[in-house]
């Protein structure tokens, strides 16, 4: 008899596969520590087919074999090769074209109608907090928070309203601080209005609501002064840009949120994870549009005082972000 | 096998055991991450302000996208590259993993962490900002650290909403650790005998618990392991109906020769479809 003759048939199982067993622990190690990129062709190549062996020994160990120490070696080491094989192997930079070119326009024109419904939410905030503040002057107070307000409001002159929209300290402030201030701080609302839509739509419909209704507010203040169109130009230059993001971002949120009201015939975690794909990706594509709104406004509302270029500057990227959403990422 | 919330179904097929991440491990790296990130951002802030290579103006605004980049980007960076990790989550041993078994997506990534904003920074803020001058705010608030904690604790697999959104849920890593074959080094057939009819006892139960003890064999005091033995073996023997009596000195060859025996014999059974979960298979409805 031989000497494998003596070994119970799975014991001989393990000892004929075992030296490709210590291979792919070996390679899945080496894969974990530097990265399946780092790796040499050949080595990457044998990872991928002793994983594929490896899940073959364990559904075979699994019928054949009774020794606890095999199966518990064997189910941990496919488990672990199976994590380094299937990693997410994009790159960044083609993660960030692909969201440019197609991704993100394709998402945006997927979902118009929740963009609508962001949109439309700022636009009847903006209407009511016009008509209230028309009505009595006091809910100014009640819309604006007053450090966002900056000492603007109804007991403010003319002259000191005037010299908020063109500013007349230009150059004083410190531009990079407050641009970065503003994005992070517009793209933590952004985002937050994004999330709170998984909690049934509403938080992100009332958020974007709340806005409008400062911002309509704070417009009826200088229609009534006849600082209309002034103001109008201050807000367009970045304004259309960041307005435009928050309204994107509560649309995501909306769409999350009707995921969850309703599923239709999916079970509501399917809903959520399907309405998931692209609404996060009208989040980015509104961290994207503030990080532009808040370079717009550190830099080109105060380096720009003229009244006609700043509409037409404003309008002008709202315009391109349009073209982008529309055009972008069409299959021919 | 498949509906068990332990196991994962990859490509291949074969359903791989990837234990789902308790809550308790979950929240120990999502403090670790938030500890450690504003650990680094802080001492980055002081370093750069003690050797005040920026202005005051610029170091403003490094701090402002440090604080911002140490929300949602960070996260998203780390398990993007290192595999569904952040490093908490490498401390506790955890990762994430795609839910339907599939390569994890990017915008999964993105998304689970992009919720985590409304999920976990806005409760935990909420928490510490709780004030007993507006009970209304605090209710609220409460309701909403509420509404966040049940999901994670009613799902089968832990998922917190991000989880659900992303199509992810998170799992320990498993550590592949092989121990020598127990049959490898079992005696000759010759020396202790057994007849098909006596290894028709046990099942693969009472077959792991062995091997267990086996194994365990090579740790601890001799003394108080060789009492244990004998009587196992005296067990054995009654329940198997083994006569030839085996003195104390060799008990742990008797013990080996068993596992063997018993292991070829069952092993042989269950490849003609017959398998024995444990001692019970004979009274018909057993546990599997």
């Amino acid at each position: 008899m031989t000497h494998s003759g003596d070994q119970i048939r799975s014991a001989r199982f393990r000892a004929e596969r075992e030296g490709s067993w210590r291979r792919l622990e070996q390679l899945v190690t080496q894969a974990e520590a530097r990265g399946l990129q780092a790796m040499p062709f050949a080595a990457s190549r044998d990872l991928a087919a002793l994983y594929r062996q490896a899940t073959t020994s364990l559904a075979i160990a699994r019928e054949i074999s009774l020794d606890k120490a095999l199966l518990e070696y064997l189910e941990a080491l496919t488990a672990r090769a199976y994590l380094t094989v299937y990693a997410p192997r994009a790159r960044a930079a083609g993660v960030i074209t692909r969201f440019l070119t197609q991704g993100g326009p394709q998402a945006l024109r997927r979902s118009w109608l929740f963009v609508l419904l962001g949109f439309l939410a700022m636009a009847l905030g903006g209407l009511c907090g016009a008509l209230l503040y028309l009505d009595d002057p006091e809910w100014f107070y009640v819309f604006m928070p007053p450090e966002l307000a900056g000492g603007r409001g109804p007991g403010a002159s003319n002259e000191k309203l005037l010299g908020v929209i063109y500013d007349d300290q230009a150059g004083q402030k410190p531009l990079g601080t407050f641009a970065t201030y503003l994005f992070s701080h517009n793209t933590r609302i952004a985002i937050f209005v994004f999330g709170l839509g998984v909690f049934l739509c509403a938080p992100a419909f009332v958020l974007t609501f709340y806005n409008g209704l400062g911002l309509g507010a704070f417009y009826a203040l200088h229609v009534e002064r006849g600082l209309g169109l002034d103001l109008f130009g201050w807000l367009s230059i970045h304004g259309v840009t960041e307005l435009s993001a928050i309204c994107i971002a509560a649309g995501g949120g909306i769409q999350l949120g009707a995921a969850v009201l309703f599923p239709g015939d999916l079970r509501r975690a399917d809903a959520l994870a399907q309405a998931g794909r692209d609404a996060v990706k009208l989040a980015l594509v509104a961290a994207l549009m503030l990080l532009v709104a808040a370079g717009l406004e550190g830099f080109g509302r105060q380096l720009i005082q003229d009244r006609t270029a700043r509409i037409v500057i404003g309008w002008g990227i709202g315009a391109l972000w349009l073209g982008w959403a529309l055009r972008a990422g069409r299959r021919s | 096998m498949s509906t068990d919330r332990n196991y994962l179904t990859p490509p291949e097929a074969v359903p791989l055991r990837l234990e789902v991440a308790g809550l308790g491990a979950r929240l120990g790296a999502q403090m670790t991450d938030i500890l450690l990130t504003l650990l680094a951002a802080v001492c980055v802030v002081i370093l750069l302000s003690l050797l005040g290579a920026t202005s005051p103006r610029a170091l403003q605004a490094i701090v402002i996208l440090l604080f911002f980049l140490i929300r949602v980007p960070y996260y998203v960076l780390a398990e993007l590259a290192w595999n569904g990790q952040t490093l908490g989550k490498r401390l506790m041993g955890i990762r994430v993993v795609s839910h339907d078994g599939g390569s994890l997506q990017v915008h999964a990534i993105v998304l689970r962490n992009m919720v985590k904003e409304a999920e976990v920074f806005l409760p935990a803020t909420l928490v510490l900002m709780l004030d007993a001058d507006s009970p209304v705010f605090s209710l609220l608030a409460l309701l909403w650290v509420a509404g966040t904690l049940i999901v994670p604790l009613r799902d089968r697999y832990n998922r917190r909403l991000g989880d659900l959104m992303a199509g992810t849920h998170v799992v320990f890593l498993p550590k592949p650790v092989l121990l020598p074959d127990l049959s490898a080094r079992a005696p000759s057939h010759d020396r202790f005998p057994f007849l098909p009819h006596q290894l028709d006892h046990y099942g693969a139960y009472e077959l792991q618990t062995l091997e267990k003890l086996l194994r365990a064999q090579a740790h601890g005091s001799p003394d108080h392991q060789a009492a244990t033995r004998d009587d196992i073996v005296q067990r054995i023997r009654r329940k198997i109906g083994y006569a030839d009596p085996v003195p104390p000195a060799d008990s742990q060859a008797f013990l080996q020769a068993f596992y063997n025996a018993q292991r070829a014999h069952l092993e042989q059974r269950q490849l003609f479809g017959d398998r024995r979960a444990d001692k019970f298979h004979a009274s018909g409805e057993t546990s599997e």
